[in-house]
């Protein structure tokens, strides 16, 4: 409608020598529509894949009965950085066409239809247009917004710092601030009173110099809509049937669309957050700190009203030890309806972890064996967050699972045993084939206590085959062969070297004929893709590996 | 907060900058806009920050992803020693470059872009960062036999380490021991017992 408008004024004024200025003028109005129309939709699905307490919600609920919706919510991440790239490769769309624009407007002036015109005259410099104005300013506010988000959004940025992309990412709350208030610019206007004026009628009053004649005019107009009364542009030429104007054009601006795209999601989030800053507010009260071997410690706490699925994960807020940061740890031990206790195991890497237990061990100690503080000290204050849902969650709706864990990846797969431990009766899990590769065999100690406590209490069930583990010690200096003298069951499952997978997964499929395996990792990259390319092989027993990956940075 | 690297990310901001620079020109060269000149000059500024920017330095602690094919970039930047390797340098060079561009409309994105990398750059400077290239590790070429020791010189019974020092160690350190190393000299003689 507007390039219809807008071509009117225009032509008025003269014809041929506006031609080819026209087309561009329509080529860069259609294309900043279109980008923008494409960056509305972007815009407001970005969000929706960050709420995700929602996101847990749905993975829990009943309402999602099937495997494969769940498993769409494993790709949210992946669904929010192609929205992202989409907003980046658009906006430089919309950009490069607004400049254009802008130019055309300075250039175009129309007299005839002055409160079409964006330039408030005519020639007006280009750059006061983007600067002065409330759309121009906000859009290059927005572009360095987004400048600086992207820039630090890379790959290698997330992996070697990720305080820089945490920081700005933030600042998406700017961008949307910026796109509400870059919409009510009001420069797209259309046109209140068709019915008194429509397009290509003739005004009366007009001078001759500016008169053209009919079917020159009209040709013009092949390509856009008409009103009521007119059927095709050959019956112009043919019967020079033209209304008369009856009165000036009247323009009111369009309502910013991008205000009901982004409304939705953003109050979904917000209110997400509100919730989320709300439930966490109150502080756990820390029941033990356990010291592991090979750098690694064990919280267990406590805190009402909290419950969790084996398989998700929490994020640790401590203020003593650095009051921005929030750090996501897998549970390793769930509440039950008995117990109320939940853990995380951590291992120390980074400056957070190390002042987080300096905070909770004093350094002394930090040597000794397994041996749990319960003592009355004055532990800091901790705040969680969550509990957010993981793909790891699924293990326990196959009827066989191979869960595969790279040395502290073990923690999703170790609330899954302990939940096994518990009850295994409810699930739909009936066989599960455990692979843990450590390159240190003092990693084995972590968990070596609930290994041995499982294979006992399903031989006691007389179901020795539900739980099949087999731990690898990666890298050997051939001294220590064994994890401890007590660990019979495991020593004798102790493989040195590297797992072969292409054997395990013949002989998975062997035993397990026609069945659906569910496959899990939690590890290096490496092993992650060897695992995903196996699983999507074909064997001739008929089994299928299903393969379900969580995605970490 | 500490922790963080800024060099990196004005490196990312710069190579991004640099992109920015080079579409802008295009865009104002081909449309022949007034003063495409600026356009011009703003391709090459943008081509010469890309090729500075596209090794990643070093970081100081960890390892660092390289982007690919960056070998043949490192040893370029390299030689420009303490030009390249000042992050001060690069800042006030990123500000300078990127003035030109602001004055035309198209490249004015390139502007505001550049000038924010150079002042992440200063922030980086100011912290007392500098590039270090990323060299290729020297590949260790595995010592075939370095592990076979030599073979003992005396047959068993062999006396312990101790008696098999050279014969110079053995004036200095007059220590308790058997014979010294050479022919097998029996402590308690031994007699053929046969008839």
């Amino acid at each position: 409608m507007l390039s219809a408008v807008t071509d009117l004024g225009s032509i008025e004024s003269t014809v041929s020598k506006n031609l080819p200025v026209v087309s561009i003028h329509q080529l860069g109005l259609c294309l900043s529509r279109a980008s923008a129309s494409v960056l509305n939709l972007n815009c407001s699905l970005i969000l929706l894949p960050m709420c995700r307490t929602l996101l847990a919600y749905l993975r829990g609920s009943q309402k999602v009965p099937s495997r494969r919706t769940r498993r769409l919510l494993d790709k949210s991440r992946t669904f929010h950085i192609t929205c992202g790239v989409t907003i980046c490769i658009f906006s430089g769309v919309h950009v490069a066409a607004h400049l254009v624009n802008a130019l055309n407007f300075s250039v175009n002036y129309s007299e005839d239809f002055v409160e079409l015109n964006a330039a408030r005259y005519r020639d007006e410099d280009p750059r006061k247009l983007l600067f002065t104005t409330v759309p121009g300013l906000t859009g290059v506010c927005m572009v360095v917004v987004l400048f600086l988000m992207i820039t630090a959004s890379t790959y290698a940025i997330r992996v070697s710092n990720y305080d820089i992309f945490w920081y700005t990412h933030n600042l998406f709350f700017v961008f949307y601030m910026l796109l509400t208030l870059h919409v009510s610019g009001g420069l797209l206007k259309y046109q209140t009173n068709l019915d008194t004026h429509p397009p290509g009628c003739i005004s009366l009053n007009r001078t001759s110099s500016q008169n053209i004649s009919l079917p020159e005019y009209f040709s013009e107009h092949f390509h856009e809509p008409f009103p009521e009364g007119f059927s095709k542009p050959a019956e112009f030429t043919q019967h020079k049937f033209v209304k008369i104007c009856m009165e000036e054009p009247r323009f009111q601006a369009n309502f910013p669309q991008t205000w009901l795209w982004i409304s939705g999601p953003l109050c979904l989030y917000c209110a997400e957050r509100l919730y989320r800053y709300i439930r966490s507010n109150k502080p756990v009260t820390i029941i033990s700190v356990i010291s592991h071997p090979s750098d690694v410690m064990e919280i267990r706490m406590v805190k009402e009203n909290f419950k969790a699925r084996p398989g998700q994960y929490i994020t640790l807020h401590c203020p003593s030890v650095s009051a921005l940061e929030n750090h996501p740890f897998t549970l390793t031990m769930c509440p039950t309806e008995t117990k109320a206790t939940f853990g995380v195991h951590l291992k120390i890497v980074g400056d957070w972890t190390e002042r987080f237990r300096d905070l909770l061990l004093p350094p002394s100690s930090q040597d000794s064996e397994i041996l749990p503080f319960i003592q009355s000290r004055n532990y800091p204050k901790l705040y969680i967050d969550g509990p957010f849902g993981s793909p790891f969650e699924e293990s326990l709706n196959y009827e066989v699972s191979l869960c595969v864990a790279g040395g502290i990846g073990v923690t999703p797969f170790a609330s899954i045993l302990n939940t096994l431990l518990d009850d295994w009766k409810p699930y739909k899990l009936r066989r599960l084939y455990f692979i843990w590769v450590c390159r240190d065999i003092q990693s084995f100690r972590w968990f070596a206590d609930l290994l041995c406590m499982l294979h006992n209490k399903f031989w006691q069930e007389n179901r020795p085959d539900y739980v099949n583990i087999q731990l690898y010690l990666s890298q050997t200096d051939g001294i220590q062969k064994i994890i401890g003298e007590k660990y019979h069951a495991l020593n004798s499952r102790l493989f040195i070297g590297r797992p072969r997978w292409k054997l395990l997964f013949d002989e998975i499929a062997k035993y397990n004929r026609g069945k659906t395996v569910g496959v899990f990792c939690c590890g290096p990259n490496s092993l992650s893709k060897t695992l995903h390319k196996l699983s999507n092989q074909n064997n001739s027993y008929g089994t299928r590996f299903e393969y379900n990956k969580e995605s970490f940075s | 907060m500490g922790q963080i690297e800024w060099a990196m990310w004005a490196n990312e901001q710069a190579l991004a900058s640099g992109l920015i620079l080079i579409t802008g020109g295009i865009v104002a060269t081909a449309g022949r806009f007034t003063q495409w000149y600026f356009g011009a000059y703003s391709i090459v500024a943008g081509v010469f920050v890309c090729l500075l920017e596209y090794p990643r330095g070093k970081r100081k602690k960890g390892s660092t992803m390289e982007r690919w094919g960056q070998k043949y970039m490192t040893a370029v930047v390299k030689l420009f020693g303490p030009f390249t390797r000042n992050y001060y340098v690069r800042a006030v060079l990123h500000l300078l470059l990127s003035v030109p561009a602001g004055f035309l409309l198209a490249t004015i994105l390139g502007t505001a872009c550049l000038a924010i990398a150079s002042g992440i750059y200063l922030l980086a400077a100011v912290r007392g960062e500098q590039w270090t290239p990323i060299e290729p590790k020297p590949r260790e070429r595995p010592q075939i036999g370095g592990t076979i020791k030599q073979p003992p010189s005396n047959p068993p019974p062999r006396p312990p380490a101790e008696a098999r020092k050279k014969p110079s160690e053995e004036e200095a350190a007059v220590a308790a021991g058997g014979p010294p190393g050479g022919p097998q000299v029996n402590p308690i003689p031994v007699t053929d017992e046969v008839v």
